[in-house]
């Protein structure tokens, strides 16, 4: 599909608008000037910082214990992931030996919270797309459930602090796995379902064929990562490339599509991963073994040795890496976040360009860009 | 011709196609309709909440005697991230032992991330499941001691929904003499619990390193005689 961009009798003047920085389909507060020639994007800049919260040098001024509990705010979909990042540099630089319950646990919690971020996504997305009239509510029936899991683990549906340094915070009952093994029985059939719904519907394949073709090499050259590099049919994903906790033990697949990636692939990478994520959680289910969950006592004297680490884990997003300095006291020295939802939000220019206004909220909901990631 | 006549067939699949997509769409809307509701009846029937749920903020007292378990030791202000807890305590004179003269705590600026629940030794402060604090001005979300303060009855609730382990009875020979008689008939029940989990005692044993806490080290001696029987037993 080719769009017209210059009708060849009368010319426009281009034109300079706003979208946001308090817009509703840009989940967050993220302010984009517009160029346009009639309907038609010329150029896009993406103004941030509206939600700095200055996160990283809050954590220099907290102790470490303190800062666990404040670090699920920079992505609030996916507060495990971001615990998590930030526990496993500091076990890198502190040497300490997670349990391996604990590691069977941390992996379970993870994907489950993948799993609704993923659906928070979804919902949001068609909403982007213009379909108010329910569906998006029915993928919120399945992230409730598993927002209550973690709500009877953690203590809260968003802010985890779950998984702590060394280990994790609670051991859950065996009625919890029992629930969770339900859910993993029943949720299959309700991605096929919204499938059914959603996927060959012909107003979306109209509204994501097509639209917003992210090239292997703009991908690469922008650092994107996460389900919208895969889409584009790179093969990178951090718990293959380059296997932590127990991820080498489990079996599952990656979709990687093998071509350039459009709206539509994004959203399929995103549907197919969910269901990974299940065959995941299934197996950690068996695999679980008895034992210890905390190998570092969690108290307000929490320290770390001195020295640096960095690790990265696997975000619903893409690479989310923590960067620390300690200085052996009980406040770090230095953090670094690499966020993913940065450069994913990057690369939003050159999709945007020479499209029409209609495909603006279409392109940027499949980026799957979470704004308070972004500016930390 | 050949190109129009193939075009116009093309069309005509790709309509039905779609047709065919948007009813399968429709029907599976429509099976949602038998399905059960799955949302709640919120303010008329209250949610349930898992016993660990970080809701607001609350003290606990003695389930059985009824008495305050905060000891001042202060280590919940030092974690809380916000600041947002106030104890003033009174050394008496007599006792030579730190009095809870109040003890505020500004919900309009907790975050509710529990850590002070965590480090509390007596498990006095806790996560209560209210969470319908809504008011009408920022002062009046500062609770003080008596608003803190649960009943006993409210206490014994959360001290078994959460597994914290009972409070142990004081010995036989406190200050206050008349608390001693009430507390060496409890003594002999509470021993088994205080050795499933004899918790509390390392962490306020470990709390003068740290901290060097006068309050802290007259609790581990207060205790002592109490851990030391199961261990000998
Ligand atoms: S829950 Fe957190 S913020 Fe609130 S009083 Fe306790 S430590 Fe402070
Ligand atoms: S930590 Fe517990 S015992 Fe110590 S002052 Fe706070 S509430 Fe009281």
């Amino acid at each position: 599909m080719t769009i017209q961009t210059k009708l060849p009798e009368f010319k426009t003047d281009e034109m300079v608008i706003n979208l946001g920085p308090q817009h509703p389909a840009t989940h967050g507060v993220l302010r984009l000037i517009l160029t346009l020639d009639g309907e038609v994007v010329k150029h896009t800049e993406p103004v941030l910082g509206h939600l700095h919260r200055a996160q990283e040098w809050q954590g220099q001024n907290r102790t470490w214990f303190q800062y666990q509990a404040l670090i699920d705010r920079v992505d609030y979909l996916s507060g495990m992931f971001t615990s998590w990042a930030l526990s496993r540099a500091a076990e890198v630089i502190d040497g300490t030996e997670v349990p391996r319950r604990a590691e069977f646990l941390r992996v379970l919690c993870a994907e489950l919270n993948r799993i609704s971020s993923h659906l928070l996504w979804l919902g949001t997305y068609l909403i982007d797309l213009g379909a108010l009239y329910g569906f998006p509510f029915y993928p919120f029936i399945e992230r409730e459930k598993i927002l209550t899991f973690f709500e009877e683990i953690s203590g809260q549906r968003m802010m985890y602090n779950y998984i702590r340094i060394g280990g994790v915070q609670r051991d859950p009952k065996a009625e919890w796995f029992k629930k969770v093994e339900e859910f993993t029985k029943d949720f299959p059939k309700r991605v096929d379902e919204w499938e059914a719904i959603v996927t060959e519907n012909p107003i979306f394949l109209n509204r994501t064929k097509g639209i917003g073709v992210l090239t292997k090499e703009v991908a690469q050259a922008y650092g994107v990562t996460g389900p919208t590099l895969r889409a584009s049919g790179i093969d990178f994903d951090l718990r293959r490339f380059k296997p932590y906790s127990v991820y080498p033990e489990l079996k599952f697949d990656v979709p990687v599509y093998n071509k350039d990636g459009d709206t539509w692939d994004r959203y399929m990478a995103r549907i197919q991963e969910m269901r990974q994520s299940i065959e995941i959680i299934k197996q950690v289910l068996d695999m679980i073994p008895e034992g210890e969950i905390m190998s570092k006592k969690q108290n307000a004297g929490l320290r770390i040795k001195a020295g640096e680490g960095f690790a990265a884990v696997e975000s619903p997003r893409g690479i989310l890496g923590c960067y620390i300095t300690s200085n052996g006291s009980d406040k770090p020295y230095r953090f670094r976040w690499r966020n993913p939802s940065f450069s994913n939000l990057s690369v939003l220019p050159p999709l945007l360009e020479e499209r029409p206004i209609s495909d603006i909220m279409a392109i940027f909901g499949s980026l799957d860009i979470i704004l308070p990631d972004v500016d930390r | 011709m050949f190109n129009l006549i193939g075009s116009a067939i093309n069309g005509v699949k790709h309509a039905l196609g779609g047709l065919y997509q948007v009813k399968r769409g429709l029907e599976t809307v429509a099976m949602h309709t038998w399905r059960e509701p799955t949302t709640e009846a919120y303010p008329d029937k209250a949610p349930e909440l898992p016993p660990h749920f970080r809701g607001r903020l609350a003290l606990t007292v003695n389930p059985e005697t009824g008495e305050n378990l905060c000891i001042s030791c202060r280590q919940c202000e030092r974690v809380c991230p916000d600041k947002c807890i106030e104890i003033t305590a009174n050394k008496s004179t007599e006792t030579n032992k730190l009095e809870l003269i109040d003890f505020k705590i500004d919900h309009g600026l907790c975050m509710f991330c529990g850590l002070c629940t965590e480090v509390c030794p007596t498990y006095c402060i806790i996560n209560t499941n209210d969470f319908e604090m809504a008011d009408y001005t920022r002062s009046s979300l500062i609770y003080d001691l008596k608003k803190l303060t649960l009943t006993q009855e409210e206490s014994a609730y959360y001290f078994a929904a959460k597994e914290m382990p009972l409070p142990k009875p004081k010995p036989a020979k406190p200050a206050a003499p008349a608390a001693g008689a009430a507390a060496a008939k409890p003594a002999a029940e509470a021993k088994p619990t205080a050795t499933v989990s004899p918790k509390p005692a390392p962490e306020s044993a470990k709390a003068p390193e740290t901290t060097a806490d006068k309050p802290a080290k007259e609790v581990e001696k207060k205790e002592s005689p109490s851990t030391d029987t199961p261990s000998v037993n």
